[in-house]
């Protein structure tokens, strides 16, 4: 395989700098494991299915000369390499870490691979790219959060909520989402970022109850929690079914299901303190 | 009047497609798509369990509408340089069955919490029947905008080539 020159100064984490390394040390399984087991594990907390982990992967080691079997489990990665025909092969455990769904890193690492594939770039330059890619992964959070809100009024509008309804949801969405961020941002785990969401949300959303405002108050509390379900979860696990990664799909739906639990918890929780019934 | 509502939903689920894409952090490009496609998915259920299209059962709409959804998302995901399965979850979340899902869920708790036995039946059955729809209608419409994604396979992984 032919190395072209490197651009810029690089300081890899899988490759030596040693001089006297023959340039193709980069064709050795264990350094390209090493590099596809971060790139699945990045993509995995991105939210990918593990369809589209499994072509890029095969994808960018056919570039490097290498087979690969990967088993994707939901915390982690597992992969093989090896080269055909020698007798250099390389398996890695990987943990995944929790991540935020992404799915502009996706879309992103996903081009990489197809960047990988159609201009053969060496190993160095996809690994630099690819650090580029996952330290570049940021959105503006005030936006979100003011389309997040719109969203989720809409959504109260979609199923029947007058525009007083509407309005009391965007508010119990935007303090709630924000609190999702500020608590996301401080490491907190999932299922008590949910709880707490939704009991706030649904505690604002029961305004309409508490002042007699509008003529859809009972739309506002069902639909101010609406932003928290974990539908990705849900959609990625049938597809892992339809794939026939059943652990994987069995495990992202009980996350899914566990996410829902709680965010049902705190919903429950504020309809009782705000003496709400809606069933 | 029709024609009204059916606009007023198009716009709605439009503005909500777009808010929770921008939750999952689909690229700004594909904004305007996943809008479009959630738009037209949702006009379509609604056209279908309406009056002029016979009234269908909600579930055979909700899969016929997902399985467009599939289908226009992996057809548009090339021009956006997108995957396609960032525009199924916006565009299928306003199809969520949310008012069934509470009924189901109130029957369950008022189950374990009511202190009238005579209406443990009634609120038994208000939990297994909403609770029915809802699995029905989650699985058709997730199973459907999946299938697209399996048949034209090429198609929508060389979306971001």
């Amino acid at each position: 395989m032919t190395c072209t020159t490197i651009p810029e100064p690089f300081e890899s984490v899988y490759l030596s700098d040693d001089p006297l390394t023959p340039v193709d040390r980069q064709c050795c399984s264990k350094e390209v494991c090493l590099f596809l087991t971060e790139y699945a594990e990045r993509l995995l907390g991105a939210g990918a299915t593990c369809m589209r982990i499994e072509r890029n992967i095969n994808r960018m080691a056919a570039v490097f000369g290498k087979k690969v079997e990967i088993t994707i489990m939901p915390r982690h990665v597992h992969m093989t390499v090896w080269h055909p025909g020698a007798d250099d092969i390389y398996t890695y455990i990987s943990t995944v870490k929790a991540a935020p769904i992404s799915y502009s890193l996706n879309t992103r690492l996903s081009q990489l691979s197809w960047n990988v594939a159609d201009d053969h770039l060496t190993l160095r330059e996809a690994e630099r790219r690819f650090r580029k890619i996952i330290t570049s992964d940021h959105e503006n959070p005030w936006l979100t959060l003011l389309l997040a809100s719109m969203a989720n009024a809409c959504f109260c509008g979609i199923f029947g909520g007058d525009w007083i309804a509407m309005l009391i949801v965007f508010i119990a969405t935007g303090a709630g989402f924000n609190l999702k961020q500020v608590l996301a941002s401080r490491h907190v785990d999932a299922r008590v970022i949910f709880f707490i969401c939704a009991f706030v949300s649904a505690v604002i959303g029961a305004t309409g109850y508490i002042f007699p405002l509008g003529d859809t108050p009972a739309i506002a509390v069902g639909t101010s929690v609406l932003y928290l379900v974990p539908g990705i979860p849900f959609l990625n696990s049938f597809n892992d079914l339809l794939y026939k990664h059943y652990i994987c799909a069995i495990c992202r739906f009980l996350d899914a299901l566990v996410l829902t639990g709680c965010l049902s918890l705190g919903l429950i929780l504020a309809m009782k303190i705000m003496n709400v019934t809606l069933f | 009047m029709l024609i009204i509502d059916l606009i007023k939903d198009a716009v709605f689920a439009a503005i909500a497609a777009i808010g929770f894409g921008a939750i999952s952090r689909i690229p700004r490009r594909a904004y305007l798509w996943c809008g479009l496609i959630a738009a037209i998915g949702h006009s379509l259920r609604f056209l279908l369990m309406g009056p002029v299209l016979g009234s269908m059962n909600i579930i055979v709409a909700t899969a016929i509408a997902a399985f467009v959804i599939g289908s226009l998302a992996v057809f548009v995901s090339p021009f956006a340089r997108t995957p396609a399965e960032a525009y199924l979850f916006p565009s299928l979340l306003p199809m969520i069955p949310g008012i069934y899902a509470y009924k189901s869920f109130g029957g369950a708790v008022m189950c374990i919490l009511g202190r009238d036995p005579e209406r443990f039946d009634f609120y038994f059955r208000q939990f297994t029947q909403n609770g029915f729809i809802v699995i029905s209608i989650l699985m058709a419409m997730v199973i459907c905008a999946t299938i697209p994604i399996f048949i034209f396979r090429s198609r929508a992984f060389r979306a971001t080539r």
